[in-house]
This record gives structure tokens, sequence and C-alpha cells, in this order.
């Protein structure tokens, strides 16, 4: 919606803008076209010229002067004197028209004067008591007859003025805003349609416009495009959900087969009455079968969490608990005593609570246990800790075993995965279990972090948002 | 601990996979059980539990003529058996689902022998523990159906938490059971913040059943993790 904010404002510039360039240019061009009508005043120069080249003859009559005689030729106008006296013409150029009187009342005068005779404009000049009245061919002129205005209007007319801006800009303002309005309310569903597309679309849901109005084509092809969004979101997600599903399937499957191989090696395994050697490659059966076993379960979690469709029942969980739970695990399954487990928990007695998918981050605390197992075969000592850091809640898990390589940590650290990789895969492939451990870290909002042990050993260290303690 | 009263019962074994009924009819054989039936579809199991009334039901999930979960339901309106399921669906829906539908165990396949057999006696030991005349503790012996203490000659009964928590401990007897797990055997769900009354309470337990409390020999603390049940006979 600030889009449209600032196309309206940027239409308020330009119509302001070019109104006043109208004005300009308007004033400019009156200016020009008065110029040419200046020379309106010239009847009444040539009045005065006429008037003033009048002369007695001595016998009671008039004669005229040669600039007088031009002047009147020059406009095709003809003229009269008057006298003052009784009213008379006393003296008329040659080419009177002959509808023109000859004697004159005062108000004939008057009108005379102040504009026709006979539809004639007339310009008029006195020549001492008389009058010199000139008349011009009925096209030369147009006379204002009322040239009369109130005194109030003049002394008030920068008031005026004021007002009449005022009144115009608010007309423009008006008629701008109903010819806009209507476009902006075609354009504002086109706007946030666009807006909501990146997003509205990411589930393969669908953005409307109605197609209606002046811009249809545009919200045609705003819905065109959504749909093809959508069709493609849907798509997308069908793949990763039949891929998915496809794994869930196979590792279905395997297992029924397994059961009966690790079953029945696990019977051999011991059978006393086998010689050794043979109860030994029985375990070693055994051992991959439960490796396998493993595999199928973490390629099938690992796939679910990496496609979203691993459900989370999300509670408050005692991480402390998850992690007891983990290492109880681990002694029990550790007959032999192999590793040392050393709780830390730095919690202050206090709970330490996330919001989390208990079977989830349970598996995640046992994978972070069994990688350090699966690489330190000869047995370790492992140390198990929670803390509070704040606002967050901290799993850790150390021990002092082989440890990891540097470059093997840059690699754990850097290269994604490779089912999440879509390039080629030539290096070799570390197992699921750390992925696992961050898929369900990030599902949780929560950070998996790998690093070298203090001891030369491995840490894995899970930070998730804490649950804070509730001032009630 | 004298459990062979448990190898008289009688298990059925329902799966559509006779290479698996083989081979956990085989396991459970090796362990010394000696009555056990089994069957391929719902029909014939249903028409085994009305005429041989097993003691304990393993179940498949996926049969030809129907589902574990309604066999289960159909099971159960004839006797409380315990049951236990095994099968290949290991999400963890499925298993909420046959746990809520009052499952005792769910065992995902594969699983190893020792696995499956542990886990059939422990539904076993749970649910018949009425039959067991009495755990056999270093000190003393524990009798559950009457929640006493035998020592000495002495009877000294347990309070519903302390039975409850005793209970939990042996049905896990010889491994290490969370702080947590015990909270919540006791205390239900959202067992959070009661450590201390759980101490409280595993000291009165010792009182009752160890000849030294402060130098137990039956229930042993696992530090920071929880606690252990050491049953007499080396369990």
């Amino acid at each position: 919606m600030r889009s449209i904010f600032k196309l309206v404002r940027r239409f308020v510039a330009t119509l302001m803008l070019s109104l006043l360039i109208l004005l300009v240019l308007n004033i400019i061009l009156f200016l020009g076209m008065a110029s040419v009508g200046l020379e309106s005043t010239g009847g009444w120069t040539a009045a005065e010229t006429v008037s003033s080249g009048l002369a007695e003859d001595g016998q009671g009559g008039y004669t005229l002067d040669e600039a007088g005689r031009a002047e009147l030729e020059k406009r095709g106008a003809w003229a009269i004197l008057i006298d003052d006296a009784a009213g008379d013409v006393v003296w008329h150029s040659e080419n009177l028209p002959p509808e023109i009187p000859l004697h004159y009342s005062v108000s004939e005068i008057g009108r005379g004067v102040r504009g026709y005779i006979r539809d004639y404009p007339t310009t008029s000049a006195s020549r001492g008591e008389d009058l010199v009245i000139l008349g011009f061919p009925k096209t030369t002129y147009w006379k204002l007859l009322k040239n009369t205005y109130d005194y109030r209007l003049i002394a008030g007319l920068p008031r005026t003025a004021v007002l009449v801006v005022a009144v115009n800009l608010l007309c423009v303002i008006l008629i701008y805003l109903t010819a806009t309005s209507g476009v902006l309310r075609s354009i504002r569903p086109i706007v946030s349609g666009i807006e909501s597309l990146p997003e509205g679309t990411a589930d393969g849901e669908r953005v409307y416009v109605r197609e209606k109005g002046l811009l249809q084509d545009l919200a045609r092809a705003i819905n065109r495009s959504s749909e093809r969004l959508a069709r493609q979101g849907r798509e997308l997600r069908r793949k990763e959900t039949a891929r998915a599903n496809w794994i869930s399937g196979v590792s279905h499957d395997i297992r029924t087969p397994l059961s009966v191989v690790m079953g029945y090696a696990g019977q051999l395994a011991e059978d006393e009455a086998l010689p050794e050697e043979a109860r030994q490659k029985a375990r070693m059966i055994c051992r991959q079968s439960v490796r396998m076993k493993n595999l199928v379960n973490d390629l099938n979690l690992a796939s679910k969490l990496e496609y979203n469709m691993q459900p989370l029942k999300p509670e408050p969980v005692s991480l402390t608990a998850v992690a007891r739970r983990a290492a109880a695990d681990l002694i029990n399954g550790d007959a032999a005593g192999t590793y040392e487990v050393i709780c830390q928990w730095e919690t202050e007695g206090e709970p330490c609570l996330v919001m989390g998918d208990k079977g989830l981050l349970e598996r995640a605390a046992a994978n972070l246990l069994a990688n350090a197992q699966v690489h330190n075969p000869q047995g370790c000592r492992i140390w198990v800790r929670v803390r509070a850091e704040g606002e967050k809640a901290v799993l850790e898990v150390e021990d002092d075993g082989t440890g990891i390589a540097p470059q093997e940590l840059t690699r754990l650290r850097e290269t994604p995965h490779y089912m999440m990789n879509d390039g080629n895969v030539k290096e070799p492939r570390h197992g699921l279990g750390l992925l696992i451990v961050r898929q369900i870290a990030a599902a949780h909002q929560g950070e998996a972090f790998f690093d070298h042990g203090s001891c030369g050993g491995f840490l894995a260290r899970l930070s998730f948002p804490r649950i804070q303690k509730k001032e009630s | 601990m004298n459990s062979d009263y448990l190898k008289e019962k009688r298990i059925l074994l329902v799966d559509d996979e006779e290479e698996l009924l083989k081979l956990v009819r085989s396991i459970l054989e090796g362990e010394g059980y000696r009555q056990i039936r089994q069957a391929g579809t719902v029909r014939e199991a249903l028409k085994l539990c009305r005429q041989w009334q097993p003691q304990l039901a393993i179940l498949d999930v996926m049969l030809p003529d129907g589902d574990g979960y309604a066999l289960l339901s159909r099971m159960r309106e004839m006797a409380d058996i315990p049951v236990l399921f095994l099968t290949a669906k290991g999400e963890d829906e499925d298993r909420f689902r046959g746990l809520g539908l009052g499952a005792d165990d769910y065992i995902v396949k594969p699983f190893l022998p020792r696995e499956l057999s542990l886990r059939v006696g422990a539904v076993l030991r749970r649910s018949y523990k009425n039959d067991v005349p009495l755990v056999r503790l270093a000190a003393c012996a524990v009798d559950f159906e009457r929640a006493e203490v035998i020592r000495g000659g002495e009877r000294l009964p347990l309070t519903a938490k302390e039975y409850e928590i005793l209970s939990a401990l042996y049905r896990a007897a010889g491994r290490i059971v969370t702080i947590d797990q015990l909270c919540e055997a006791a205390w239900g769900d959202n067992p959070f913040g009661y450590e201390n009354s759980l101490m409280a309470h595993i000291r009165r337990i010792r009182e009752k059943i160890e000849a030294n409390p402060s130098r137990p020999a039956s229930l042993i603390t696992v530090k920071g993790l929880g606690y252990k049940l050491i049953l007499e006979g080396g369990r």
C-alpha cells in the first residue's frame, strides 16, 4: 500500500506543476495578444488629430488639414463637428453615410459619445466648446457600454484573487480525486495481489484478484502467475511427499526380512552348542543387521524432517530429563562399562524447559551419545551437560576419545549432507546421525554446533530457546 | 528371582509372515516358554482366543483380513490380557495409536532376540505380578500384591507413592530408571519439580527395604541420572 501512497503524491505534484506552467503560459499569451489590441486606443488619437486639424475658413465653414484627411482615409472613418449651442452638424467629412443625422439632442450626443451612432462605433474629441465625433466602419471596434465597476470590488481585489485561486485549486483537487479514485480502486487489489504473491503461493495456495474494471488484464495476469506458482508449489510438494513416502515404504518393507536375519543371527550368537568361531560370525551378522536397522530408521526420519513431514508435537520438555534418559539408556546398554558417563546439570535445581517434541529431542540426545560410542569403540569418558545460558537452553555432549580431524570438522560444518546435495557426491559420506541432530535442532528453532573437545575429543552443543519462568 | 511360573503362560502369536512366526516362536521357546500358539489372520486369532484363552498376545499390525488395532479391541472385549505389538510400522503415530489403545508394549521390527524376550518377560511380570509370591531383595522381600515389605517376619506397608516408585523400578529391574521417569510414574504427566519429593520417598523406601539405608544394597543411586533396583540373584 505504501507504493500507492507514493504514486498519489507523485501524481499530485505533477498536476500542480502543470497547472503552474499553464498559468504562466496563459499570462504570456494574453500579454502578447493584448499588445496587438493596444491599437484600439488609436481611434481616440485619430479624433484628436482631426479635431486639431480643423480650421475655420473665415466664411463660417471649416477645412480639414492634410494630416486629418490622411488619418480619416487610413481608417475609412467619417467625422462630424457638432455645434455646442444648437446641436447642429456644422462640418462633416465628404464620406459621411447618408443615414447619419445632422442634428443632435443632448441625449443623442451622450449616447453617440459613449457608444455608437447608427451602429458605427465612435470616438470623440472636443474642439473648444464644440465636439468632434469620428465614426468608424461597423466592424472596427467593439465598445464596452457600461464600463463601471463597484468600488469595493476593486478595493478588495487582492482578497478576491486569493479566493479565486483557492476555489480553483479546490476544484482541481476534487476533479483529480474523482478521476483517480476509480483508478486507485482498481489498482489497490492488484497491488495487494502482487504483494502477497511470494508468500501466498508458498504452500501451493492461490492468490486471487477479481478480474474486473480498468485493470482486468493485469488482474488476469496476476491470477495466471499465481496459479502457475501454486501449481509448481503443489507439484514440488507432491514430489517431496512421494519421495519421503517411498523411503518410508522401503524402510517398512525391509524390516520384516531384517527381523528374520537379526533374530536367527542373534540366536546363533547365543547358541552354546556352536563353536566360538561360528558364534563370533553370528555376532558380526547381528551387529551389521543392527547397523542396517539404524540406517533404515535414520534414513526415514531424515527424509521426513527434510521435507517437513515429521509432525512435531510440541510440549514443555525438560532438557535435563531428555539428557538423563539418553545417558541412562547408554549405561543400561553398556553392560561391560566401556564408557564412563559424567552428568553435569548446571540448571540450579530448576528444570531447564524447552518447547519441543520429546521423542525427537530424545532422539537427538541419543544420536549424540551414539556418535561418541561409534567413534570410540575402545571406550572413553563422555560428559553430558545441560545448562541455561540466558534465553537459551544448552545440551552438550563431549568426549575425550579420538576426536575429529580439522578438515573433517570443516566438512561437517560446511558441506551439506549428501541427502541435501544435488551435485555429484564423491567424498566419503558421513553418517546420518549428526545430520538428524542438526535437523531436529532446526525444527525446534535451535542450533547444532560441532567442535573439538577440550580433552581432545569431540564436542557437540545443541541450543534451544528456553521457556522463561512465568512471573506467577 | 524365580520366574518359572511365567514360562507356563499361554502366548498367542499373530502374524501373516510364516518365517517371522517361526522365529518368534523359536526365540520364546529358547527362553523356556512352553505354551505358544500362532495365527495368521484375525479370524484364526479370535477363534484361538475363544477356545484357548491366551494370557499374552503378540500382534502384528498389518494382517490379511484386518489390522492389529481392531484385533486388539476385539480381544479386549473377551478378556483383559496383556498385548504386545510386534510390527514394521515404526512411526510415532502408529506407536501412539497402539499404546493409546492400551497395548502393553510396542516392538518395532527388526529386533534382537534378547530385546524380544526381555520385553515379553517384563510385560508378563508386570501383568501377572500379583501371581508372584514375593520379590526377593538383599535385605527383604516385597509383596506387590499387598504392597508390603516383609523383613525379618515384620510386614511394613508401602504408601501409594512408594508403591508406584518401587513398581517402576521393579519393572526395569537391573536398569537405570531416570528421575524423570520415576516422577512421571508417581505423579503423572508434566512431572516437573518433584525431584525433592522423589528423594524423600526414595529415602523412606530405603528405610523399609535396606538393612542399612545409608549404604543401600538394593536401591542404588546413579548420580545425576536416577535409580536402579537390584534383585536378589543378580538381576
